[in-house]
């Protein structure tokens, strides 16, 4: 089966949960791509991705603790797959084998 | 604690999350936005969050309403309805004998909807296979007299066809033709096979171009060219000469002085659309007739109506435009000639089958009738409503079964939008199983249709377009119908009624169904009644005294080919006819015997001529029928007299006549003993008033009485009419039949009782109350 590569925010998101480890929800992952990536970043489109990621197989969910913040709701709490790794593997792979190909970086060329 | 104090979330903007996002997702994204919403308050201020949440809403009811679609594999639509249809099928297979009344009484009432279809479709194709059908026309005659409407016919005289065409440029073409009404007889003389033909037309040169009948052998440019021309049929052909091609054969026609002759088949025509209202069998040239009777000339060729006309018009010509062009052309002739105003009327040919009930006379064999079709069309729709209200009756009869299923459905989340659609697939599949079996149902019953209307139907309506425009409405239309009342009916049961107890009474249903079980009574109620009304007046006019005894008249047809030979013999016909009259009636059963011209059932010999009293205007004459019997018609058809004096018998001038009641008050004759010393005025001949006959009906029940003069002279014998005693039938005809071929050696003989003959006049009739119960019975089956 062929996979589609990751988008860029995809990635973004998908490392995030990584981060967070289990506690990755809609709020928590927008605050961590925030803190790394320095920008701004609309909480619906966490959620489209989240679930995206999650219709691709590279993530799952399960409902999990509430808080009185959260008015006594529930928070999907998102984790990586196997898969979902493999193509984090698989992306960072590629930038690691073209980084080393460029020449000014490489002192041995 | 807190949380009293905590400010709310944009109650508009959770709305409309409620009405767009699923439900599963709104728990975790109500929870997120509530989260940031206060991390914000606190940050920024209840404005920002505010403004902030609205935003983040909207951002998730557009990505999450589209995403859903594309996504979430378990609300894709496909896999439901696959689903319906699967629990459709089940259901069906599952209660076999329900199913199957279910979609037999469908199915019945769509075949013979279907039949009905086809024989209005074919009712209403009449003549439309002529090449030009749109711009061929049939004249139609109306006299006017002193402001008097005296009726409008199809015959017309023998001039009006020629005058058209040279005075109005947008006639093209004019085709006449004049049907040979005594039967003649035909021999193929080399084989000794002789027929009596009845219908053999005399028609003009351009016939076979004008229609569009196909010829099966010769040449349709000069086949009717010359005057010893006959043109015959397929079948015709095969009677006189077998399989084979008899182009260049001849056939021996006997029709007396005038009419006799050797004819060569000049073509042999393909077998005639049983959807044409022209049907003949041997057609002959017109210039022969015209030649040989040249009393049609008289006058002009404008005074004796014995002609159907057709013409053909220009493109784009306006038929109302060239009837008054025509009134014009003739007004002149018309007037100076017969004293009246003659309007002429264009009957397209498509109509002619299911129009013509205004004119008098209609020399068509095989009318139709529009209103019948109409009629037809509304039983159709009521077969059809019944069937679908006893589909509605039938799957809410079953609520009760499906109840269980619904609350099951209902509890485990089926909306009730999914229930109906559920219901409307189910009947759906239903319709559409009955409609397909209703083509094999009607295809079935064809042969029966055929068999009560007289002509070989094929189910041909199936290859037209029309046909399943039609057939998808039917389906959609009655998986809507029978369908929407079950479904909204089953899926607003509700689930902890449906399980607490097993009495689901739904009010509103039950009145509904009374309703419709009642619309079906009716319905049913009123088709018995109409069956038996048809049937009431099929036999009235059978059984009504038309104050002829029927019932006990053997009819003969007269000789012809004895007519060639009395120059020779040196005899009278009318000599000839009494030898055999005294023959035949030698036998104790035979009371009396007459020779006439035509016999009730039969029409006239004049049907519409001009009479009026001596004495009176030329411009008073008024229309009369006019027939030719001898001395013994009185005694052998019991007419009752009014009134009669001594007549001169054996007598053959056409002087005398006996009138009924009716002539002698439209003539104005005074009592029945005052007109027996009136004389009438007939053409330019004066004629005596012998005897005055009551009123007897000489044609169908359905025609008024109307003026008839039987004119007395013993040489006219078209028909020979016995009188006998029932009680030993065959024996009399065989002694008849002997005394026939004595004197009448080359004649063919063919004999009918008269009661036989005369109740064909009321077939269409009979055909009409037979349909009518054959469809009734089926609709009363579908409503039980």
């Amino acid at each position: 089966m062929k996979v589609k590569s990751l988008g860029e925010f995809e990635e973004l998101v998908l490392l995030a949960v990584c981060i967070l480890d289990g506690e990755g929800y809609g709020i928590s992952v927008k605050r961590e791509v925030e803190n790394h990536s320095g920008r701004s970043i609309l909480l619906g489109a966490v959620h489209i991705t989240l679930y995206r990621l999650q219709d691709k197989g590279l993530l799952q969910s399960k409902l999990g603790g509430n808080t009185g913040k959260r008015g006594d709701r529930r928070k999907r709490l998102f984790k990586i797959t196997e898969s979902g790794m493999r193509q984090l593997r698989a992306a960072q792979d590629v930038r690691q084998k073209m980084w080393r190909l460029i020449p000014q970086l490489n002192p041995s060329i | 604690m807190a949380g009293n104090k905590r400010p709310k979330t944009p109650s508009m903007a959770n709305w409309l999350a409620n009405q767009f996002i699923n439900e599963a997702l709104l728990e975790e994204f109500f929870g997120d936005l509530e989260e940031i919403f206060q991390d914000r308050i606190s940050i920024k201020g209840k404005a920002y969050a505010k403004l902030m949440y609205w935003v983040d809403m909207l951002h998730l009811l557009i990505g999450f309403t589209s995403l859903q679609q594309i996504f979430r594999n378990q609300h894709n639509p496909t896999i439901m309805y696959r689903h319906y249809f699967t629990i459709a099928g089940r259901n069906l297979s599952r209660n076999k004998l329900n199913s199957l009344i279910n979609i037999l009484g469908l199915a019945v009432g769509m075949g013979v909807c279907l039949l009905i279809y086809q024989y209005v479709h074919f009712e209403m194709s009449y003549d439309n296979f002529h090449a030009n059908a749109h711009n061929i026309y049939r004249l139609t005659q109306t006299d006017i007299r002193n402001g008097e409407n005296l009726g409008a016919g199809a015959y017309t005289t023998h001039a009006l066809g020629v005058q058209g065409k040279e005075t109005i440029p947008e006639i093209k073409d004019f085709v006449r033709i004049c049907p040979q009404k005594l039967g003649l007889v035909v021999a193929n003389v080399e084989d000794n096979i002789i027929f009596q033909e009845n219908k053999m037309w005399y028609v003009d040169h351009n016939f076979l171009e004008f229609f569009n009948f196909p010829l099966r052998y010769g040449d349709w440019e000069s086949a009717l060219g010359a005057k010893y021309n006959v043109v015959i049929t397929e079948e015709t052909a095969y009677r006189y000469f077998g399989n084979g091609n008899p182009i260049g054969k001849s056939l021996k026609v006997s029709g007396g002085k005038s009419l006799s002759g050797i004819f060569i088949v000049t073509g042999v025509l393909k077998k005639l659309p049983i959807n044409s209202h022209l049907e003949f069998d041997l057609l002959l040239s017109m210039e022969f007739l015209l030649e040989n009777w040249p009393s049609y000339k008289g006058g002009g060729g404008w005074v004796n109506a014995d002609f159907i006309t057709y013409i053909t018009l220009d493109d784009n010509a306006n038929p109302e435009i060239v009837g008054k062009k025509y009134n014009h052309a003739i007004s002149e002739q018309i007037s100076s000639r017969l004293h009246l105003e003659r309007r002429i009327g264009f009957q397209a040919i498509s109509d002619i089958h299911l129009n013509s009930d205004y004119l008098k006379g209609d020399p068509a064999s095989n009318k139709g009738n529009m209103q019948d079709v109409h009629f037809f069309i509304i039983i159709a729709i009521f077969i059809l409503f019944m069937a679908w209200v006893n589909y509605i009756n039938l799957s809410t009869a079953r609520a009760m079964d499906r109840a269980k299923e619904v609350g099951v459905r209902k509890s485990i989340g089926a909306v009730k939008n999914q229930l109906i659609s559920q219901f409307i697939i189910e009947s759906a599949l239903t319709n559409f199983i009955a409609a397909i079996l209703a083509i094999g149902i009607a295809y079935f019953m064809l042969p029966v249709l055929s068999n009560i209307i007289g002509k070989e139907l094929e189910l041909n309506v199936v290859l037209s377009i029309e046909f399943w425009g039609w057939f998808s409405l039917v389906i959609i239309l009655g998986s809507l119908l029978s369908g929407l009342y079950p479904a909204f009916v089953l899926s607003s049961f509700k689930p902890v009624r449906v399980f607490k107890s097993a009495n689901t009474t739904h009010r509103g249903g039950f009145s509904l169904r009374r309703t419709l079980i009642i619309f079906q009574f009716l319905t049913s109620v009123l088709l018995i009644s109409g069956t038996y009304l048809v049937y009431q007046q099929i036999t009235f006019m059978k059984n009504k005294d038309l104050g002829i005894d029927m019932e006990k008249i053997l009819v003969l047809n007269g000789p012809r080919v004895v007519l060639e030979k009395l120059k020779e013999e040196g005899v009278t016909l009318g000599s000839k006819y009494q030898i055999f009259k005294t023959k035949a009636a030698d036998y104790h059963s035979i009371s009396s015997i007459s020779a006439t011209y035509t016999i009730p059932g039969k029409g006239y010999f004049f049907g519409s001529t001009f009479i009026r009293k001596l004495g009176n205007p030329e411009d008073s004459g008024k229309p009369a029928s006019v027939t030719i019997v001898d001395t013994d018609f009185a005694d052998t058809y019991d007419l009752e007299f009014l009134a009669e004096r001594d007549y001169i018998k054996d007598y053959s001038a056409l002087e005398q006549v006996i009138i009924n009641e009716e002539a002698l008050k439209v003539f104005e004759l005074g009592s029945a003993e005052e007109a027996l010393y009136e004389k009438l005025i007939w053409g330019g001949d004066t004629i005596d008033v012998v005897g005055v006959v009551k009123n007897v009906h000489w044609n169908s029940l359905r025609d008024a009485h109307s003026p008839i003069l039987y004119f007395l002279d013993n040489e006219w014998g078209a028909y020979f009419s016995c009188k006998m005693n029932l009680s030993d039938v065959q024996p009399t005809i065989a002694h008849i039949e002997s005394a026939y071929h004595e004197v009448f050696p080359n004649d063919p003989f063919h004999y009918f009782f008269l009661d036989d003959e005369f109740n064909k006049q009321y077939q269409s009739d009979l055909q009409f109350g037979n349909l009518f119960s054959v469809f009734s019975v089926l609709a009363i089956f579908i409503a039980c």
